[in-house]
């Protein structure tokens, strides 16, 4: 059984539509439910990279992990699929790594919080607990 | 290597599922919001009270606008108020309400007391466009007086007066009040308009903001 992947997919897929609703509605003003400041987080100065949206970087994070977790699904090749894993380790490790500066941001610079970017960085935390450490020989499908 | 059948299969699960996260997020934003217009309680927004006006006295509708100078979302709302008052000259009044996240925006609080300090001197107005029209001029400043002094000097007030005087206990107070009420009103975020006492919800769009606008005048 595949079920670690199924999990990345599942994981992935949820982020994505995260991903995609901050992207829509980034501009439009984005209503909390559980925290304050969904809109003073996305509007701030933090939330664009490069001219880029934070919400982009995020879609497309999302989109190469459940492509890997797919492929995954999908290859009966150990090889293949222990590669595809090894990937998603390492994109999630960065992921995290990424995720865990911003929710600094918001902790620390401006005290508001976005319940979409704290839901994007548990994903991201989920999927790297769940992908395999490719440093391990035992690569559990 | 994969073989052909090998890619298209889990190519088409990849298109498939990025298609249905797009559909569901499409869905997901078009629900109403967490501040829909509320046709519940009365939002207790004393419309006769304490903010500052422009428009017509027996103005149709009275908008009204919890704002705060610092934020980027108000000051890009800035423009499509205006706009609306141009637009909507005898039917519209507007009455802006302070409501500074201190937290989010350090400078927020310090604005509104500058703005405050203008009115005193007669032109509150011309400071409240000022303030959202220059901000990046002193949104990061460890010290925004300098910059309130010197837009103060711009619209042909005393500056030098202005930064003075906006410490007093009297502003301070009055902007409190305004966060108050705020907050009774269930402002979550800013700006956060109300419409003859009822919050609307309004997109970041010219157009949202006339439909909304029309939608209330036929009332």
């Amino acid at each position: 059984m595949k079920l670690r992947a199924v999990l990345i997919a599942l994981l992935a897929f949820i982020g994505m539509v995260d991903a995609f609703y901050l992207s829509m509605k980034r501009n439009a003003g984005v209503p909390c439910h559980i925290t304050r400041g969904c809109t003073d987080v996305l509007t701030s100065k933090y939330s664009v990279v490069a001219g880029i949206p934070l919400p982009w970087f995020g879609l497309a994070f999302y989109i190469t992990v459940l492509s890997l977790s797919v492929f995954k699904i999908f290859e009966d090749s150990q090889q293949a699929s222990a590669t595809a894993l090894r990937l998603i380790f390492y994109l999630s490790g960065a992921g995290l790594i990424v995720s865990a500066l911003l929710v600094g941001i918001q902790a620390f610079i401006l005290k508001a919080y976005c319940e979409y970017c704290l839901l994007s960085a548990a994903l991201v935390l989920t999927i790297f607990l769940l992908s395999p450490n490719p440093g391990s020989n035992k690569l559990p499908d | 290597m994969f073989s052909m059948s090998k890619i298209v299969k889990p190519l088409i699960v990849i298109l498939l599922a990025v298609a249905v996260a797009a559909g569901a997020a499409v869905f997901l934003s078009r629900q109403p919001s967490a501040a829909p217009e509320t046709n519940a309680a009365p939002v207790n927004v004393d419309l006769k009270g304490n903010g500052h006006f422009r428009g017509p006295e027996d103005a149709q509708l009275t908008l009204v606008e919890f704002g705060d100078y610092q934020c980027p979302y108000c000051a890009s709302f800035h423009p499509f108020v205006k706009e609306i008052l141009t637009r909507y000259p005898k039917q519209v009044r507007l009455e802006f309400r302070h409501f500074p996240l201190i937290t989010v925006h350090p400078n927020s609080l310090a604005a509104s007391k500058a703005a405050e300090a203008a009115g005193e001197q007669g032109h509150y107005w011309e400071m409240h466009d000022a303030l959202f029209e220059s901000q990046n001029e002193w949104a990061s400043k460890p010290d925004p007086k300098p910059v309130f002094a010197a837009i103060a000097n711009r619209i042909g007030i005393n500056g030098t007066i202005l930064v003075q005087t906006m410490e007093s206990p009297r502003f301070q107070e009055r902007i409190l009040k305004d966060v108050e009420q705020g907050d009774k009103g269930g402002v979550q975020a800013v700006p956060t308009f109300f419409i003859n006492g009822k919050q609307v919800p309004i997109k970041l769009s010219m157009d949202d903001f006339v439909q909304v606008i029309e939608t209330h005048l036929k009332k």
